[in-house]
């Protein structure tokens, strides 16, 4: 798959243009996006930091294209999701990585870590399942 | 609890109510989230229906994540509402089923409740339905807050005097 076509499909789903990220990077069991920071990604009217639905929402968007065999496919279903989160999400572009931690016939677990500027200092990390049938 | 003491509470709710709408902001105003009931029993939203939170253009399910934001917002509100004198408060995990497709065009409910709160630490609870009178939930989660505590000028006065256009 290459991150063109990857990027041509997100742009056909409207909850993912309002996210509005960037596939940067594409392999086999990885994926890596990023994500410009805009007002209407607020969570706390005060810090002005990232809303963690739309840091949980920008990762399962990730972790759910990650497993698709193929981009003409059915999305993959979530089956449900845990998230860590670690440091304030400050604005800033935010970079996810998702990688799947096991992928069967039925099953996928996928794993995604979340940072601002600095890999090494994730603002969170999740897990999520989807149903592939 | 006396009639004095359960008047002085609905109207601290009412309040609280209040500024949580009235100082929206980002995610939280374009989820156009309307305040149901805030009470010591929990807090339920209503979110209109809006394509942009969908997964097809046709606009005939809504994406996951959009529910998750809506459990995490309807847990900040549940906890303002449960704790008194809350300074800040902070997601520390989030745990999040699916429990069906959220296929439908109707209005989004959320319920959710504190439903314990240790000195440090608040418990969520919460869960997801459409307004279609079935009342089958489509999501279901938990989630717990790391909190502090204030002596002096609560989150909410903050809110209150410090928000960007004050």
């Amino acid at each position: 798959m290459n991150i063109s076509d990857i990027q041509a499909r997100c742009d056909r789903v409207p909850f993912f243009r309002f996210l509005d990220f960037t596939i940067t990077q594409a392999d086999e069991t990885h994926l890596l996006a990023q994500m410009p920071f805009a007002q209407r990604h607020i969570g706390n009217p005060i810090l002005e930091t990232y809303h963690g639905g739309i840091i949980a929402s920008f990762m399962e968007a990730i972790a759910s294209i990650c497993v698709l065999d193929d981009l003409n496919a059915a999305p993959a279903k979530p089956i449900n999701l845990n998230v860590d989160y670690l440091r304030p999400g400050f604005a800033g572009t935010l970079t996810t990585r998702a990688t799947i931690t096991k992928k069967g016939r039925r099953m996928a677990s996928v794993e995604t870590e979340a940072w601002l500027e600095d890999e090494a200092k994730p603002v969170a990390k999740a897990l999520f399942h989807f149903l592939l049938v | 609890m006396s009639a004095i003491n359960n008047k002085k509470n609905a109207e601290r709710f009412a309040a609280i109510a209040e500024l949580w709408n009235s100082r929206a902001k980002g995610l939280i105003l374009e989820m156009n989230l309307k305040i149901e009931q805030a009470n010591q029993e929990g807090v339920q939203i209503r979110m209109p229906f809006n394509p942009d939170f969908c997964l097809d253009e046709e606009g005939t399910m809504l994406h996951g994540g959009v529910l998750t934001a809506l459990l995490d917002s309807a847990f900040g509100l549940a906890n303002f509402i449960a704790i008194d004198s809350i300074e800040s408060m902070a997601t520390l995990d989030l745990r999040v089923d699916y429990l069906r497709p959220a296929k439908s065009r109707a209005d989004v409910l959320v319920f959710a409740d504190c439903y314990r709160q240790t000195r440090h630490i608040a418990f969520g609870s919460g869960k997801i339905w459409f307004d279609t009178g079935d009342k089958e939930e489509v999501a279901r989660g938990t989630a717990a807050f790391a909190i502090t505590r204030g002596t002096s000028g609560s989150f909410l006065d903050k809110l209150n005097t410090t928000g960007p256009d004050k």
